[in-house]
């Protein structure tokens, strides 16, 4: 299953790469009607063989933190803060995602991912028709961050 | 010391990679943003190796190894990628880049890549064993 995947590698690049520790990870029971985003949100497509777009959202304390360890503690000037901190959401999403692929259906083979996209002044996303919204959230020591996937009601599993 | 290019879209792993290159004593020529950046930057600067990423907007860095090659058959392109990229790293290495490296990059990571094209900083079993060694002591 598409979310179990991605709940995985979320847990596994947050505890081991980031060192940063889980308190809980809730999944909406109800397939919502619409996603409630973030602070700060990046999303990938996937085409192909498999067509869905996955979305890591995160709170603007785990933002922070995750921003302070992969600048090494060094500052973020001002101009570059908005595109560091989409980078940085960016990376996190790509990461995730490119170790959660291969666990797809057929192994991942014959998809295609886009490259990250960052989500600005969006609050929500709201379903269309027969798509269908599957969403995590996850509580660390420093904040949350919310993983789903959108796509059509028979990918979407 | 080698004068190197680094292609990403993303500013933090272009920040990443930079720290890393000049910790290793070599020079970063340029930044670029994307593939045709990294095209009009070669061709200007003339770098001893270039690191690329893969998925980028405007160009991606297949059809950027692809064009610089044109240019420049000797050029040394080392692929920089995520999981889930094999198929393009392939079509990379078809292209004509030289090598790869699997992101989070890590100086480790860079050191082999750069010392397995040019062997004159390939990094010896004895002095990685020594490092061990002495990071225990």
């Amino acid at each position: 299953m598409i979310l179990d995947s991605l709940i995985l590698q979320t847990k596994l690049f947050i505890s081991e790469d980031m060192d940063i520790q889980i308190q809980n990870i809730e999944v909406l029971d109800n397939s919502p009607d619409k996603l409630v985003l973030k602070t700060n949100t990046s999303m990938i497509g996937t085409g192909g063989k498999l067509n869905l777009m996955l979305i890591i959202s995160f709170d603007e304390s785990l933002m922070n933190y995750l921003v302070d360890l992969f600048m090494e503690g060094e500052a973020v000037e001002e101009d570059e803060k908005e595109e560091i901190y989409d980078s940085v959401s960016g990376e996190t999403i790509n990461t995730i995602i490119g170790l959660a692929l291969p666990t797809f259906p057929n192994r991942g083979k014959g998809v295609s991912i886009t490259p990250p996209i960052a989500i600005h002044d969006v609050t929500t996303m709201k379903k269309h028709k027969n798509a269908k919204i599957l969403s995590a959230n996850v509580e660390t020591e420093f904040g949350s961050l919310s993983v789903s996937v959108i796509g059509s009601e028979d990918v979407v599993k | 010391m080698l004068k190197i290019l680094i292609v990403d879209d993303s500013l933090i792993i272009r920040k990443k990679i930079t720290k890393l290159i000049e910790k290793l004593g070599h020079e970063v020529l340029y930044a670029a943003k994307n593939g045709q950046e990294a095209m009009d930057s070669y061709i200007s600067k003339s770098p001893d190796l270039v690191t690329m990423d893969i998925t980028m907007p405007d160009m991606d860095g297949i059809t950027a190894v692809k064009n610089i090659i044109r240019g420049d058959a000797a050029a040394k392109i080392i692929m920089v990628t995520s999981h889930g990229q094999e198929d393009m790293v392939i079509k990379s290495i078809q292209a004509g880049a030289v090598g790869y490296m699997l992101k989070p990059i890590t100086e480790d990571k860079l050191a082999t890549a750069i010392g397995e094209v040019y062997t004159q900083y390939a990094v010896s079993q004895d002095e990685e064993d020594l490092e061990l060694l002495e990071e225990e002591i």
